[in-house]
């Protein structure tokens, strides 16, 4: 027993502190995540399989996953194609400010969420800025599941743009001077060289920014009007649970939201390495 | 202080990097390590500073085991490959980090590391950079304040890893120059890595030479590279020349060619023989059966020597054969030209011994 | 620079690598409309919905008692939160980078956890650990102890969403330092405490900071974790974000954006920051590949 633990951890070098800052940190990771965590799962065990999914069946919680899942979607594809654009702009183009915008484009990141969802309320509701110049042409975005899409677009905007413009920036010149030189005009070198280089980190972008969607709750709620089977997200409806003191049934939808995010997790670690090895 | 060093053994996970080296260092000596990358050169010397802990072996510093003891307890200098400058303290500062880490009682007054940081950086002819920050310096700067640091401490040992492998050709042999007579100066124990068997050669006092984690031979320069002990220490250390043949009777037979062999060789039916490109004479007149017959190729002045390709009549390569200036243009080669080998000297590997390396 | 005359290869260059004017100018256009709907025009709501009743009521919404007991509150929740999660952080990433042990990736897998987590229901595991209904709660009941609804149970969903932060951004720049200056400070006799503070610590500052920057906007500015097991009592278990929700609720628009205007503040401080201290990062980093 003692050879096995020796071996397993095994390491290189002799610097001092090994032990104690893995033993830590472990401990910390144990107590703060993987034990509340690991108790969400086994609260939901008694429910049974059925139970879980008579629980996850119901029409509301099926009309939330359809919202939570197709506004994300939405929004996601949203911050793909404007985020490409976005860091297009700032890596390649002059102008003035822009040192600013590039900055501001992480404020999503920093902005408390439930200051950008009184904001985009106020802000897209038919007395708003924007909303009472859509409110002519008939468009309603608060209080709708076009407003969800709205918020989930905020808080998703930085993660395309992030993940794009490293790749942008070091792209080889060359590259673009070898396609040239061979013919292409821009559109051809841009769609030909330059997109596919960029391909799996876009993809990258998206999944990060839609897997952020799924679980947000703050920014939406003031926007989304929060109307049962129409504008409701299933975070809201696994507080909704809670307030009703119905735990069984905001575990399981916790359990089911904790199994998307997982299977996120992982998509997105395996998108990574596999734009990290194309990058060489 | 003397390092002897007992069937040391140490793995990688599946990599061998080092197995069963035995090693004597004696005081004041400076000995290299010398091998192509990945033979486990610069693990034996981690090992030796303490910073990697042997799976197996024993190192005695002065006769005293010293396997298990603490790298801050070994007394040992260590210049790393790519310096380790601290790079957000000044030159002055760096020297003198070893002086101010220590406990308070055993720490030397502030003037005291003045004036010794000042002794160092004097030693090193960098007295003017005290001041600026490692991203400052220029390579060569750069290595001899490595090496000032790794002294402030007033070591027994001196390890370098690679200490001229990051600097460009003219000033890796200036500095070069300038650590031999640095160690004359102090006669601190030096152990140095090196890949380069040049500099092994114009540096060291003793040379080990070291592939796949094994030691292939250790010996004064002179030792190593005139009287090679293994073919792989043979083609590592200068151009080298290769023929296929057998020992027969005391007689290499290569071709057509009978070349006599030092008395008591043993006969193979296959052997590899060696000669260095000066060890061939290029003759015009046939001697008898003693030489192979070739043609000029190419022809190279270098300075001093001439380099001539040839290409031998059988078929069977190319051979590369060096000459002083002088003796070339007496005799007057000329391109194109059939001429006659005559190995001076060749040095016999039968084919079991191959296969051992 | 600006006066030299461009050579005729790079502006030949410069042809080949860019677009049609009236492309680059459509591109841009786009772009800012984007950003202006999306990002500048929320951010201006906000401190033109607070200012919109003028100074007084904007200081006195930020004045009242309850504001400043969600202030303290906010404040106290990341005083502790940030500390803990910056010793984890500097602690995690010291054993990764610096060694190698097996399981060493699906250590760096796990400590990525809570941000996939949604809000929601990172409040909700701890109600499910300390709550009434959960594993604990007869026991905490029993012996008097309120961790749900209460601060503690705020601090704790706290330090499980901002829990990442420090960690993911020293584990890559340690990593790419490599261990070499650790090890020459080691060979010259210093202990462990002593390559930390004069070595380490001094390479990875700007990261460092970084890291706690963000770690402390998300801490300040958190609310799904935290209106799950917070309990909402006005002055006790009430964080700014939190008291933001209730005034905007009670239709109390001004002096809900007066407190959302001071968040909307921190964040921007935080974005300056940022900036500052990712231009150091980059001057470092610029800095080890010309030392090495």
């Amino acid at each position: 027993m003692a050879y096995s633990f020796s071996t397993l951890i095994q390491k290189r070098g002799v610097l001092p502190g090994f032990s104690l800052t893995l033993g830590f940190s472990v401990l910390y990771l144990c107590l703060i995540v993987l034990i509340p965590l690991s108790a969400t799962f086994l609260k939901a065990a008694p429910l049974g399989f059925q139970g879980f999914w008579d629980v996850i069946t119901q029409p509301r919680v099926l009309a939330s996953y359809r919202l939570t899942f197709g506004a994300s979607l939405a929004a996601a594809t949203i911050n793909a194609f404007f985020g490409l654009l976005v860091a297009w702009v700032l890596v390649r183009y002059d102008f003035f400010g822009k040192k600013l915008i590039d900055a501001l484009v992480d404020l999503p990141f920093a902005l408390p969420t439930a200051v950008a969802g009184i904001a985009l309320a106020t802000l897209y509701s038919s007395k708003g800025w924007v909303g009472h110049l859509l409110a002519h042409y008939g468009i309603k975005i608060a209080y709708t599941p076009l407003g969800v899409v709205v918020a989930l677009t905020f808080i998703g905007l930085p993660f395309v743009v992030r993940t794009i413009q490293p790749i942008l920036e070091d792209f080889e010149t060359e590259l673009e001077e070898a396609a040239a030189s061979l013919g292409a005009n821009r559109w051809q070198t841009f769609s030909r060289v330059i997109f596919p280089a960029l391909a799996p980190a876009l993809l990258t972008g998206f999944a990060l920014a839609f897997a952020r969607a799924v679980g947000e709750y703050g920014s939406v709620i003031f926007i989304a009007g929060n109307i049962p089977m129409v504008s409701e997200i299933t975070p809201l409806l696994i507080i909704t649970k809670l307030e009703q003191y119905d735990y069984a049934g905001a575990t399981a939808l916790a359990v089911s939201m904790l199994v998307v995010s997982f299977t996120l997790l992982l998509t997105i670690n395996a998108l990574q390495r596999w734009a990290h090895l194309r990058k060489f | 202080m003397s390092i002897s060093i007992h069937n040391i053994q140490k793995s990688f996970g599946s990599f061998r990097a080092l197995s069963n080296v035995n090693l004597q260092i004696e005081g004041g000596e400076l000995v290299a390590l010398l091998g192509p990358s990945g033979c486990g050169k610069t693990t034996l010397l981690r090992i030796i500073a303490g910073l990697e802990t042997p799976d197996a072996g024993q190192i005695l510093f002065e006769g005293e085991d010293a396997t298990e003891r603490d790298v801050r307890d070994r007394g040992v200098g260590f210049v790393f490959q790519h310096y380790a400058l601290f790079r957000h303290m000044t030159v002055f500062e760096n020297i003198a980090f070893g002086l101010r880490v220590r406990p308070k009682s055993l720490r030397p007054k502030e003037a005291e590391i003045q004036q010794r940081v000042h002794q160092l950086l004097e030693l090193v002819q960098l007295d003017f950079l005290a001041n600026r920050y490692p991203p400052q310096l220029s390579g060569g700067q750069r290595q001899r304040i490595a090496l000032a640091r790794a002294l402030a401490v007033e070591p027994k040992v001196l390890l370098l890893d690679e200490p001229f492998g990051a600097l460009d050709a003219k000033v890796r042999k200036e500095l070069r120059r300038w650590l031999r007579r640095l160690h004359d100066e102090l006669h601190v124990t030096s152990v140095f890595v090196t890949h380069d068997q040049e500099e092994a050669l114009e540096v060291a006092d003793r040379v080990v030479v070291l592939n796949h984690g094994k030691v292939e031979q250790i010996g004064s320069p002179e030792d190593v590279y005139d009287h090679p002990a293994t073919p792989f220490v043979y083609q590592f250390l200068g151009d080298v020349n290769l023929f296929h043949g057998r020992v027969q009777e005391g007689h290499a037979r290569i071709g057509e060619a009978e070349v006599a062999l030092p008395l008591g060789t043993q006969s193979h039916e296959s052997a590899i023989f060696f000669a260095r490109p000066h060890e061939i004479d290029i003759l015009r007149e046939s001697p008898g059966a003693s030489a192979l017959s070739a043609t000029i190729l190419d022809i190279r002045p270098l300075g001093a020597t001439v380099r001539i390709e040839l290409d031998r009549e059988d078929g069977q390569g190319l051979i590369e054969v060096e000459m002083v200036r002088d003796h070339y243009q007496r005799i007057a080669l000329k391109e194109g030209e059939a001429v006659y080998l005559q190995p001076k000297r060749l040095r016999v590997f039968g084919e079991h011994e191959l296969q051992e390396s | 620079m600006a006066s030299t005359p461009i050579s005729a290869s790079a502006r030949i260059q410069h042809r080949v690598r860019t677009e049609p004017f009236w492309v680059r100018m459509t591109l841009l256009i786009i772009a800012f409309a984007f950003l202006l709907g999306f990002l500048l025009l929320p951010l201006t709501v906000v401190f033109v919905q607070a200012f919109s009743k003028g100074w007084s009521v904007y200081i006195e919404a930020l004045l009242e008692p309850n504001a400043l007991l969600a202030a303290r509150l906010t404040l106290l929740t990341a005083l502790i939160a940030v500390p803990l999660n910056l010793v984890f952080g500097v602690a995690a990433a010291w054993s990764i980078a610096k060694f190698e042990f097996k399981g060493k990736s699906l250590l760096i897998t796990l400590i990525d956890l809570p941000f996939s987590v949604s809000p929601v229901v990172s409040g909700l595991i701890y109600v499910l650990m300390f709550g009434l209904q959960g594993w604990l709660g007869p026991w905490l009941q029993a012996h008097d102890i309120k961790l749900i609804f209460a601060v503690p149970g705020i601090v704790l969903a706290t330090l499980f969403v901002t829990f990442p932060f420090v960690a993911r951004e020293l584990i890559p720049l340690m990593q790419s330092q490599g261990t070499e200056e650790e090890e020459a400070a080691l060979v010259l006799g210093a202990s462990g405490w002593q390559i930390f503070w004069h070595v380490t610590l001094p390479n990875i500052r700007w990261g460092l900071l970084y890291g706690v920057i963000l770690c402390n906007a998300r801490a300040m500015g958190e609310f799904g974790a935290v209106s799950v097991v917070s309990g909402h009592i006005r002055g006790q278990t009430n964080t700014l974000p939190l008291h933001v929700e209730i005034l905007y609720n009670e239709y109390n628009s001004a002096a809900a954006f007066a407190v959302a205007s001071l968040l909307a503040s921190l964040a921007l401080v935080t974005l300056a920051l940022k900036s500052f201290f990712e231009w150091h990062l980059k001057e470092d980093a610029t800095l080890t590949e010309t030392t090495s």
